[in-house]
């Protein structure tokens, strides 16, 4: 099966970065179930192991000239022949997979620390770190994917985890139902996803692989034929449902049923962010001429970009106006968190061929971290409040929490776009390419950022400063030193991210024409300024005013004014403008409706009507035929005759 | 002696200790069915590994005549097509015997059956005889029902023994019609078409002195395979005790286990001709249908017969409300080798005779196969969705399964044919694994009502994760074997089929997500309920090893599928294609004794 000869260097040590998860899963839930320490040990060790050899790997291969590298190949389905199939499980080593892997791991290690002080007394630690395990070892996958059936493969077993983890707490009905819809939410998305893979491998002769695909559509853009944005979008499905964009955004605020560090690392920094990065993977497939079937002919002019930049924006604009009047600190970062991918969405979808879609990426990268940040900082202050997750009992923390409370700041102003923190940049150019690309969309993106300044800002006044709200605030004290160092060493990441030259990496795979380069970081701190000033200006107001906006109503506020002044809109921005409502209510409809029609036509048509009609008739027919059978000798004989007659008569006529 | 007969004889000499063995020896008489399925196991496995990919013809054959007038033969081998289902199926009866714990009365009875049982479906998918498949087949069916009926539970019970019998009974005996049919419809071994010239005897015919005399009636002439005997010399009478015969290799009539003993003249037109007996040798139907198809009109009046027939004892849609109700009142055990192996049967079938012998008969059924599959992907899953007992969901499910198998077959590819052969292996594993899961429910909580189970994760880990695992293969999770089998299904599928029907077939893959994450949330999840405080998890190594070995055959093939593919595909191809008629070694053929015929 494996031939050691022939391992090539240094490409094949990313196989030990997918595996090493993967043995921690093996042996924690194998061996050392029993011993929670342990088992939590061993799971650090392998994903700080992963993040090592991603290190070495990022400058081994980086260093090179090679745009891209693949690992040695292992056939996993191979029918060979022209009417068969091939499909290789193959690591594919390009920048974008090389960075993506070092925020998967690097965050995720940070993650795995700090979920050890988090987790200390949970009855099911060992459990918890094995699902952890099998997380990163189905992101990795994801992310070192070369073609679509393996990240597909991948796309599920992240969807399983992320069901596993939710569901934690499974004695919860609440988390259990929300694992339930987390799953069920993404599997209607891979639906959409899988049927785009067959799709673009019956038009293109069985190409599966990125690089065979990529080479073939650059050759023959036509190769999709009228379907080529019907697949796009097909694909882009898949990114709805693991990226939760609208219209299928709904299980991810459910989400934060699940342990603190799970919302962070799962649902704010990485399996979230897949979506964005198959669509950055895939981005060749957008590029080729716009084209629809017959059905679908009122869609001309527009591209399967257009319709993925309007989701994104829909989804940035909608998910930021329901953060405004959220409740549960929990919950308003997830929908922040819902805001911030519709962005890199909309970004994607407003990329070009020739830039590529770096600001997307470059905003992921700087996003994974604050947001990460953010997560763990609100998990921290959740612990010291004994489990409370309603702002308006916290508040007063900044005496008492001072390294939780400076690294949330932190994140906050990284989120909000405040310079020179790393989120500036990156909503900066993805602001710069909606101002030079769609005005709508830019004032979408500007509207977002006032709107995310001022929640955050609310969360900020409303938790973290101010009097103390409640009993267990008033006692709230700083977390173990295992929890506060993944906080200093992510506000790290949060501030450097923005100008250490991300995005240099990304235009070496994701730019086709490579005349841009990168800056040295003193340079590039300013260079918003200079290259794109009106949009860099107009973000910075943007901040500034949902700033002045919240410190106007939430600075030692006692009470939230807004559903006075807003009234019906304030509620149902609320009830998340009742969208989980009127899905209930279209699943009673299609689904429930159905299934039971479907029972009661199995019940009293096929079980009933056909198959007891068909028992019953046959048992009549025995019934009449035994009346004939009477016993007399002259009835036998009539019978006889008239068999006689009716033969002569067919023989006759 | 092949191992293939080896695996099918050993249950049934067990079956026979066991009759021989006091009733009030339970344990003696437990152990000997485990070790017999157990010993049936591990040489499956042996057999699987030892099993070599892409070789033409078929592995461990055997061949014993038995009824030679009528051409039936003691014929087992495997190719890709059955080498799979044989694993599965001894590992299957191994890990059902494993959990036949639960039967408290009239043991020495049930092992018996199930040993019967587990002889009988092993020896059908090994044999590759029409008759001894058929038969075999049957004699794994009969204790079913007894089983169901003695052992089983619920108020429906008899009504489901009832039911089940009927049905099967039923759809059996349309695949038997089809079956003389077709063993009536295939043109008898080498037959030379009437009135066909041969010019002489071929180049190197060597003259063979001392011919028996040919007088009517049977001859007394024994010919080896391999040759073929041309009278070269002689009139068109009877009398041709004089004349010679001529011994030649002809390749062409091998590949038949018969071949011809041609009467004619020299340079004159074929006067008459000896026909061998009709075959229930699958091999040689298969290749003399290969050199000359049947009529279309009997291939359009034969596969209907097969495909309904078979597909009734696959609960291919709207047939299929003996299973969930049979599954439900059978017990574990029956349910696991039913569900999981006898159930393929009629999928073997259709693969192995319907598709290539009547290809043409099939081409019109296809599309309407395509549909009824889709009543069972999509159909049977919203009603599983309605359904309250776990047995009639799992039951539900499992209906709802077959409809992939069903629509590789339709398909008529290369790859959708081999996802279906990986979907009944796949499918082998979970439905055991299933039911196995949901025996042992019964035997701790007394009922299966989803709505009064809750919150049993915490009770029973090892059994609630083995079940959350078996749910998320049900619904198609990479990782298990269902999914490649699905997914070279739909591949397949994809191109030959109407897309609309592909569409919502994958469709049919939410539904099963939210079916299984339902029973998930609702048996497993959520609050505890008090009164079910003091149920126990399955404890100890014996009793976690028949759940973990099923569930490693499931990882491991959805891990690695190729090790599976590799072994298929060839069986596959040859099924669709054909292959080269190749002479197999000699002494495995049957001495014969050809009869005479009408002469002209």
């Amino acid at each position: 099966m494996i031939d050691f000869d022939t391992l090539k260097f240094p490409e094949d040590v990313a196989w030990i970065v997918l595996l090493l998860p993967l043995l921690a899963v093996f042996v924690t839930t194998v061996f050392t179930r029993r011993d929670a320490k342990l088992s939590g040990m061993i799971s650090i060790v392998a994903v700080c192991l992963s993040f090592l050899v991603s290190v070495g790997l990022f400058v081994l291969i980086g260093a090179t000239e090679a745009k891209s590298a693949a690992s040695s190949a292992l056939d996993w389905i191979s029918i060979s022949g022209t009417d068969g199939v091939s499909i290789e499980l193959c690591l594919l080593l390009d920048p974008l997979s090389l960075l993506m892997l070092l925020v998967v791991t690097g965050v995720g290690a940070a993650i795995h620390i700090y979920s050890y002080g988090y987790m200390h007394d949970d009855p099911g630690m060992s459990r918890y770190f094995a699902c952890l395990s099998l997380f990163t070892f189905s992101m990795l996958g994801i992310v070192l994917a070369n073609n679509f059936v393996m990240m597909f493969i991948f796309w599920e077993l992240v969807g399983v985890s992320s069901y596993l983890l939710i569901g934690f707490w499974h004695e919860k009905a609440s988390a259990a139902d929300a694992a339930k819809k987390a799953f069920i939410t993404n599997r209607l998305g891979d639906f959409g996803f899988i049927l785009g893979i067959l799709l673009i491998w019956s038009a293109t002769q069985g190409d599966l692989s990125f690089d065979a695909l990529h080479a073939r559509l650059a050759t023959h853009p036509g190769a999709l034929g009228p379907l080529a944005c019907v697949a796009g979008l097909l694909i882009f499905c898949g990114a709805v449902g693991k990226s939760a964009q609208f219209p299928l955004h709904v299980w991810l605020p459910d989400a934060m049923e699940g342990p603190t560090p799970v919302s962070a690392l799962i649902h704010a920094a990485t399996m979230v962010a897949a979506g964005v990065y198959m669509l950055c993977r895939v981005f060749f497939l957008f590029t080729v001429p716009a084209a629809w079937p017959v059905s679908l002919s009122f869609m001309q002019g527009f591209t399967a970009l257009d319709v993925i930049a309007w989701i994104g924006g829909v989804t940035a604009l909608l998910a930021a106006l329901i953060a405004v009047q959220q409740n549960d600190i929990k919950r308003i970062l997830a929908y922040s968190t819902l805001s911030q991918l519709g962005y890199m969405v909309m970004a994607v979808g407003l990329s070009t061929a020739k830039a590529g879609p770096t600001p997307a990426m470059f905003h992921l990268v700087t996003h994974a971290f604050f947001k990460a940040l953010l997560f763990l900082g609100a998990g921290s202050v959740i612990l010291a409040l004994h489990h409370e997750q309603d702002i308006w009992k916290m508040g007063g923390l900044k005496k008492k929490m001072p390294v939780t409370y400076w690294t949330f700041l932190i994140g906050t102003l990284a989120l909000c776009g405040v310079p020179p923190l790393s989120g500036f940049y990156s909503k900066d150019s993805i602001l710069a390419l909606a101002a030079s690309r769609n005005v709508a969309l830019f004032i979408v993106g500007l509207l977002t950022a006032v709107l995310t300044a001022f929640y955050m800002f609310r969360l900020y006044f409303v938790a973290l400063v101010g009097r103390e709200r409640s009993e267990a605030a008033s006692h709230a004290h700083e977390s173990p030193r295992v929890m506060t160092m993944p906080l200093v060493l992510l506000a790290l990441g949060s501030v450097t991210a923005g100008f250490v030259g991300v995005e240099g990496v990304l235009n070496k795979v994701l730019v086709s024409s490579a005349e841009l380069h990168a800056l040295p970081w003193h340079k590039a701190i300013l260079a918003p300024f200079s290259h794109a000033p009106m949009a860099a200006l107009a973000g910075l107001g943007a901040v500034i005013l949902g700033f002045s906006i919240a410190f106007g109503l939430y600075h030692n506020a006692a009470t939230d004014p807004l559903p006075e002044k807003l009234g019906f809109v304030a509620r149902a921005m609320r009830n998340r403008f009742y969208f989980d409502e009127i899905y209930q209510f279209l699943i009673r409809c299609a689904h429930e409706v159905a299934s039971h029609a479907a029972d009661w036509f199995d019940r009293w048509i096929i079980a009933g009507i056909c198959v007891r009609g068909a028992s019953s008739g046959t048992d009549l027919f025995g019934r009449a035929l035994r009346l004939v059978q009477t016993g007399n000798l002259q009835t036998y004989a009539f019978l006889f005759v008239v068999g006689v007659a009716l033969v002569l008569w067919f023989v006759l006529q | 002696m092949s191992i293939l007969t080896t695996i099918f004889l050993i249950p049934l000499f067990a079956a026979l200790l066991i009759a021989l063995i006091p009733r009030n020896y339970r344990f003696v008489i437990r152990c000997v069915a485990l070790l017999a399925t157990l010993v049936a196991a591990a040489l499956a496995v042996k057999m699987f590994f030892n099993f070599q990919a892409g070789q033409p013809g078929y592995q461990f054959e055997q061949i014993v005549p038995w009824v030679q007038s009528l051409g039936i033969n003691w014929h087992v081998g495997v190719d890709g097509v059955n080498v799979g289902l044989i694993l599965m199926g001894a590992i299957v009866a191994f890990a059902a015997t494993c959990l036949s714990k639960e039967i408290q009365s009239r043991e020495k009875e049930f092992y018996f059956l199930l040993l019967v049982m587990a002889g009988g479906i092993l020896g059908a998918f090994a044999s590759l005889d029409l008759f001894f498949f058929y038969f075999l087949h049957e004699l794994a069916l009969v204790p079913t029902f007894i089983m169901i009926g003695v052992w089983g539970y619920g108020e429906r019970k008899n009504f489901a023994t009832f039911q089940i019998t009927l049905y099967l009974s039923l759809g059996a005996l349309i695949a038997l019609v089809g079956l003389i049919a077709l063993y009536l419809a295939v043109p008898r071994p080498n037959q030379v078409p009437a009135g066909a010239t041969f010019a002489g005897p071929p180049p190197g015919a060597v003259p063979i002195t001392n011919a028996p005399p040919i007088i009517g009636g049977i001859y007394s002439l024994s010919v080896t395979q391999g040759q073929t005997y041309i009278w070269t010399k002689g009139t068109n009478d009877h009398a041709l005790a004089n004349g010679s015969l001529a011994l030649l290799d002809s390749r062409p009539f091998v590949a038949a286990t018969n071949f011809v003993l041609i009467l004619g003249k020299t340079n004159a037109p074929v006067t008459a001709l000896v026909q061998p007996p009709r075959t229930f040798d699958i091999p040689t139907i298969t290749a003399a249908v290969r050199k000359t198809p049947l009529p279309l009109a009997s291939q359009k009046f034969i596969f209907p017969l097969l495909l309904f027939g078979f597909g009734i004892l696959v609960s291919l849609w709207p047939f299929h409300t003996w299973a969930p109700l049979g599954y439900g009142s059978a017990p574990t055990a029956t349910a696991m080798l039913h569900a999981g192996v006898l159930k393929k049967f009629g999928l073997y079938g259709l693969i192995r005779i319907a598709i290539p012998l009547l290809p043409e008969g099939a081409k019109p059924w296809l599309h309407v196969l395509a549909w009824l599959c889709l009543g069972n992907i999509l159909y049977c899953g919203w009603v599983a969705m309605r359904q309250r007992d776990l047995n009639l969901l799992i039951g539900n499910s499992s209906v709802a399964h077959m409809g992939f198998a069903f629509l590789g077959i339709a398909s008529l590819s290369l790859i959708g044919i081999t996802g279906t052969v990986l979907v009944m292996i796949a499918h082998g594993f979970l439905a055991a694994l299933t039911f196995g899961l949901s025996g042992y429910l019964r035997q701790q909580l007394g009922t299966l009502e989803i709505g009064e189970m809750g919150g049993l994760l915490k009770k029973l880990p090892f059994i609630g994760t083995l079940l959350v695992m078996a749910m998320f293969a049900g619904c198609g999770l990479p990782g298990f074997a269902n999914f490649p089998g699905e997914l070279l299904v739909m591949f397949g599928a994809w191109k030959g089929l109407s897309n609309f029907v592909m569409v919502l077939a994958w469709g049919a893959l939410i539904v099963g997500a939210i079916y299984a994450l339902r029973a998930v949330r609702n048996i497993l999840h959520g609050p505890l309920p008090e009164r079910w405080a003091g149920v126990a998890d399955a404890a100890g190594w014996w009793r976690k090893l028949p759940f973990a070995l099923l569930l490693v055959c499931l990882l491991g093939f959805g891990v690695y599928p190729q090790m599976l593919v590799t072994k298929v595909e060839p069986g596959v191809a040859k099924v669709l294609k054909g292959e080269e008629i190749k002479p197999l070694p000699t002494g495995k053929r049957l001495p014969w004794l050809p009869v005479p015929m009408k002469k002209n």
